[in-house]
């Protein structure tokens, strides 16, 4: 056997995927061969590296994808006789169809936005006759270069991204300033502009999309002090049974106590049937004193057991 | 009538299977329960990003639920859910090849940062050299893994950490031992490349 065919087999002799024929030759040219033995040595390594980095499966992200399938699926058509109602719908995504007057508003949503979009980036956004006193104020471009690639003749192709700087004043409730609030609360940068922006915002969580926002940061910012701030504006919604969801999940995976405690001091001031088993699964890893304590109380007020079974 | 719970625990998983089918949602749930962990573990290791891997098992279940009536023991069930979930996690990792993007990063001030930092990994480090060899490593495990194909990615995660027979990996994915012993083989050939200095 040559050392090429034998590299060829490393790998399926490591994972023990080699007939017996295969291994028998395959460890024979190893017992001749000092440089294929140092191969296996090394992808013997390289398996132990990576099952040191092969990811934990947290047992609070197991419970809430639980949780959250036990609500989805309660929701789908019932298992017993409905099955072949069902047939067609395999590995397809639905869609329903918007009625005609939603699809005439959504035709004249996109033209004005259209409109919206070419105001932005050929005017100056908002300028002159915008919403809400809004004036702008042009600071110097910043430019940063993103590709440099050698060409012909001594000649040299940049691609340059230019950053323009504008400052908008008008009051939160502004449609425009609310959208980019909105954006704002997304800046992947900044956690300072996340925070203010996601602040601006909570006094308009009457708004459903405003309320997908906060709720979006509230499970997804890697920021703590944003998740707070998030979850200020959604407490006046603890009973809204999406944000109750929501709420449920940040409970259980959540690695912050302290958002963890201000949640669970929200979940227990509504307790509901259904929030017997979250409490319990809580109970069986939660190491937050405080957060057990509330959990514990709520679970004795309910009449529950504080275990599953 | 159902079954009491405790049965369900006791049966064999064809009989778990006929009674979901015949409509009783408690054996459906121990159906779940006994490969629901794998499902989310397999997903968050091939997206590396929580939130993509719970899409994923929401997405999966919700398909068994909708289909388990069309199982006909063609293949064992878990080969049945994990082609679907392949399925899923291959169409996740296509479209983010096509959008050019790294696996699960996003930008910061400090750089680029991984969702999956905030995953804990299999083993911590008390010792800052160690954390910093540890996290040099992790960093150059997902840039190598990135550089794998859809299809290799998902080959090796079954192989390496699903612990799965490349036989049984071919069937989930709809094709050969032979196929997948190559991507297995390209699979490290490229990991060992990229990790070539750490070992």
């Amino acid at each position: 056997m040559k050392c090429e065919e034998a590299a060829r087999m490393l790998p399926l002799y490591l994972y023990g995927e080699l007939g017996f024929d295969e291994e028998e030759r395959l460890e024979l040219h190893l017992d001749g061969c000092a440089t294929c033995r140092r191969e296996v040595e090394h992808q013997k390594k390289m398996s132990e590296l990576l099952d040191a980095a092969g990811v934990r499966l947290d047992e609070g992200m197991l419970t809430a994808a639980r949780l959250e399938s036990r609500s989805r699926l309660k929701q789908e058509p019932r298992m017993h006789g409905g099955w072949w109602s069902h047939f067609g719908e395999m590995f397809s995504i639905r869609f329903a169809p918007a009625p005609v007057v939603a699809q005439s508003l959504g035709a004249v949503a996109l033209v004005a936005l259209g409109f919206f979009g070419a105001r932005v980036t050929s005017n100056g956004m908002f300028s002159r006759g915008g919403p809400g006193n809004i004036a702008d104020v042009f600071d110097p471009v910043a430019s940063r270069v993103r590709y440099v690639e050698p060409g012909r003749g001594g000649q040299v192709q940049i691609v340059l991204e230019q950053t323009q700087r504008r400052t908008l004043t008008g009051r939160a409730e502004d449609e425009p300033i609310r959208r980019l609030l909105v954006i704002g609360t997304r800046d992947p940068a900044d956690a300072g502009v996340r925070v203010q922006s996601v602040e601006l915002l909570t006094s308009q969580c009457g708004s459903p999309d405003i309320r997908g926002a906060l709720l979006d940061r509230l499970q997804r910012d890697p920021n703590a002090g944003v998740r707070l701030k998030a979850l200020d504006g959604l407490k006046q919604f603890a009973s809204d049974p999406e944000t109750r969801q929501v709420l449920t999940r940040v409970l259980l995976t959540d690695g912050n106590p302290g958002v963890r405690t201000q949640v669970v001091d929200l979940l227990v001031q509504h307790p509901e049937d259904q929030m017997v088993g979250v409490f319990q699964e809580l109970l069986s890893h939660e190491d937050n004193g405080y957060i057990r304590q509330r959990c514990q109380r709520v679970l004795h007020d309910m009449n529950a057991s504080a275990e599953t079974y | 009538m159902a079954a009491p719970a405790i049965e369900f625990q006791r049966m064999d998983e064809s009989a778990l299977i006929r009674a979901a089918q015949r409509g009783d949602e408690r054996a459906f749930e121990e159906l779940v329960r006994q490969y629901d962990q794998s499902v989310l573990r397999l997903a968050l290791n091939l997206l590396r990003s929580p939130e993509d891997a719970n899409d994923i098992y929401q997405e999966t279940f919700l398909r068994v639920y909708r289909n388990l009536h069309k199982f006909r023991y063609d293949c064992s069930f878990h080969t049945w859910l994990y082609r679907i979930v392949t399925n899923l996690c291959l169409d996740v990792l296509r479209k983010r090849k096509v959008r050019k993007e790294e696996a699960a990063t996003i930008a910061t001030a400090e750089g680029e940062l991984n969702r999956m930092d905030s995953v804990p990994e299999a083993r911590g480090h008390a010792d800052p050299q160690r954390e910093l060899f540890s996290s040099q490593l992790n960093w150059r495990i997902r840039e190598a893994l990135s550089g794998l194909t859809p299809r290799e990615r998902v080959v090796f995660e079954m192989r390496h950490y699903e612990g799965m027979r490349l036989k049984a990996i071919g069937e989930v994915l709809g094709t050969t031992e032979e196929a997948a012993k190559n991507c297995l083989f390209r699979a490290t050939q490229k990991m060992r490349a990229a990790l070539g200095d750490f070992l």
